[in-house]
């Protein structure tokens, strides 16, 4: 009988593990994040957490292991929604991976909301998917912020070659930032030539590589935009080896706390920094009206602010306290 | 690997044990997994008021059948002494295939269908081809094809989700005849299939006999090199059915679909009795070791426990039950 014992022993050694875990009460609010290893999702948990205490509501989040994991999304998704929450705040691995769920919750009242802008409109309106609002950062114009940094800190009539690192080829976030600055630096400061635009695939290495090719090609650089913050960090590194240093304006995206403490170092000029913690906290209050009646702007744009050192030592920003 | 039926032993007959050797005999699956399966879903539905319902059992189900064809593949595969690292990315690359030709060359959902498929056996084809004819270990060949199927599902799509599939297609993935979902159909037929494939005929037996002791099998006049390269295919063709499920579900070709799955499934392989040597295994066991992962998943979610702690209890999972096998295998040889 001792093999009855042992499984029951791993049974137990089940329960044990269970009990362990917090038992959810009725689920007011599903929030399904993509994972919380990234700062940038641990900032917006935190946001929603606040909101949540701050409007009084109850919810229960969700992340799966990591940001690629697309199926296992969908099937937390599925889950979720036995808890029949009031709405599910959802930030989608991909633009298509949790439709059959999102349309489920749709069927059965449930609100859905977009966090930080992953699906797709067109998709949803053949998908016959109706979402409450979709709540995040503008990327376009965060990519034009960039710009306006640059051309203000060289001026309207400036000439000389810019290097934009792209995101990952093909992905959406990025492309939208390297479009927004192009178009806006076209438009500000004609003089200003972007040399070369290619993608880094939000990779640290591979941006320092690209910087070192450009910079071989064009030693006159006086500009670097970069969809991200790592790759804005990489290039960081290769401009600095080369003797470039303080020399040339690198500006990022996102202001993860990389960026804050290489702007601080006075070695990355600037980031635009998108809020994640005020994207959490208002999906959260923006739910809360819609769930009690009112009306909901469709697209709920959460805006961006340009780190520097001179914004981070003046302290006068009123965002600044959600920079995370 | 010898048998572990204990009544061979000699011990004294007792219900745990009839039961046992019934269970083996007649289906192949091991009682322990079973109990653990019980014990499991039990567990959860005293901690979850939400767990036991018909629409929740679906999507256990549901969420374990891409999972569980591919370790129906792994299962092929580890029993015959091979092993199959390439499962996900081919999974990956047979679903963009798919929904290229039938979005962006316009094909009919069956042409597109049998594209999905055949993209899969056609990569294990190539796993095959390498491995018996030019020699290079299993290991390295289908380690390579991991990188080769994942580069080339990103290039044909360009890196991005190819959104669209025909209304045919997508029924596979969504529609829900008499309220079960078609994957759950389609992943449990396959597993019928498989499981007397692998059971009950002369193909299944020369299987783990080439895992058993391929010299012995050799000797005993079967074809290896051909068994073999038949066995990399099958495995790729079911990766390619997986990637035909996800993709149907979610209407889109998706480059990073199926992503480390290959260890996901060789871990529903061996929870549920397949020995990572070769020579052992049953689809019934297997698909019950992907049901305690499937069920062990749904539960923690709907426990809102974070996924870190549920890699952690896999992980678990998975070494107890190679620990609670090989105590049985050693006590048996006491006796």
């Amino acid at each position: 009988m001792s093999k009855k014992k042992a499984t029951l022993k791993l049974g137990a050694a089940f329960a044990a593990f269970l009990a362990a875990s917090p038992a959810m009460a009725e689920g007011e609010y599903g929030v399904l994040m993509k994972t919380l290893a990234n700062p940038f999702w641990g900032a917006m948990g935190q946001g929603v957490e606040e909101g949540a205490q701050a409007a009084g509501v109850k919810y229960f989040l969700q992340a799966v292991e990591s940001d690629q994991a697309a199926e296992s999304q969908l099937n937390v998704c599925n889950t979720m929604l036995e808890r029949a929450p009031v709405a599910m705040i959802t930030a989608a691995i991909n633009s298509t991976n949790l439709l059959p769920c999102l349309k489920a919750a749709q069927d059965s009242g449930i609100k859905v909301v977009d966090l930080d802008g992953n699906l797709d409109p067109e998709i949803l309106a053949a998908e016959g998917i109706d979402i409450t609002f979709s709540i995040g950062s503008d990327n376009v114009l965060a990519g034009a912020q960039g710009a306006e940094y640059l051309v203000s800190r060289l001026g309207a009539d400036a000439t000389g070659p810019v290097l934009v690192i792209e995101g990952l080829s093909g992905n959406i976030t990025g492309a939208k930032r390297a479009t927004g600055f192009a178009e806006k630096l076209a438009e500000l400061a004609p003089g200003l030539e972007i040399v070369a635009s290619l993608p880094g695939d939000w990779d640290r290495g591979k941006a320092a590589n690209i910087t070192n090719d450009i910079l071989t090609r064009n030693p006159d650089l006086v500009g670097i935009f970069a969809a991200n913050d790592g790759m804005a960090l990489g290039a960081v590194e290769s401009v600095f080896a080369a003797g470039k240093g303080g020399e040339i304006i690198i500006i990022g995206v996102d202001g993860n706390s990389d960026a804050v403490k290489s702007i601080n170092e006075g070695r990355l000029t600037a980031s635009v920094a998108q809020l994640p913690y005020l994207v959490g906290k208002q999906a959260v209050e923006n739910v809360k009206v819609a769930v009690d009646g009112g009306g909901v702007e469709r697209q709920v744009i959460v805006p961006t602010l340009v780190l520097t050192k001179e914004v981070m030592d003046a302290g006068t920003e009123p965002l600044l306290e959600f920079v995370k | 690997m010898t048998s572990t039926d204990p009544t061979q032993q000699g011990a004294a007959p007792n219900l745990w044990m009839r039961t046992h050797s019934v269970l083996i005999e007649r289906l192949h699956i091991r009682l322990e997994s079973l109990v653990v399966l019980l014990v499991l879903a039990t567990t959860m539905a005293i901690l979850s008021p939400y767990f036991l319902s018909v629409s929740n059992f679906m999507n256990i189900l549901l969420a374990t059948s891409t999972i569980g064809v591919l370790a129906i593949a792994a299962t092929y595969v580890l029993s015959s002494g091979g092993l199959d690292l390439s499962l996900g990315s081919v999974m990956g690359l047979s679903g963009v295939v798919g929904a290229a030709v039938a979005v962006k060359l316009g094909a009919p959902t069956p042409v597109a269908v049998v594209a999905t498929i055949a993209a899969g056996a056609a990569a294990g084809l190539v796993n095959g081809l390498v491995i018996t004819r030019a020699f290079v270990p299993a290991f390295i060949v289908t380690l390579g094809m991991l990188g080769i199927a994942r580069g080339l599902a990103l290039v044909i799509s360009d890196g991005r989700v190819i959104y669209g599939l025909p209304k045919a297609m997508v029924y596979l993935g969504q529609g829900r005849p008499m309220g079960i979902p078609m994957p759950v159909i389609i992943f449990l037929g396959t597993a019928v299939v498989m499981h007397i494939l692998l059971a009950y005929t002369r193909f299944g037996r020369h299987t783990l006999a080439i895992g058993d002791n391929e010299n012995a099998a050799r000797t005993a006049g079967i074809n290896i090199e051909r068994h073999r390269l038949i066995i990399y295919t099958l495995s790729g063709a079911l990766s390619g059915l997986a990637g035909l499920l996800f993709a149907t579900r979610i209407n889109s070709g998706d480059p990073t679909a199926g992503l480390t799955y290959e260890l996901t499934a060789i871990t529903a392989a061996i929870i549920g009795g397949t020995n990572l040597f070769g020579g052992r295994g049953s689809i019934l066991g297997t698909m019950i070791g992907a049901l305690i992962m499937g069920v062990l998943q749904n539960g923690l979610n709907l426990l809102a426990v974070q996924s870190y702690y549920q890699q952690m209890a896999i992980g678990a999972v998975l070494v107890l039950a190679v620990f609670i096998d090989q105590w049985q295998v050693r006590k048996e040889s006491r006796v």
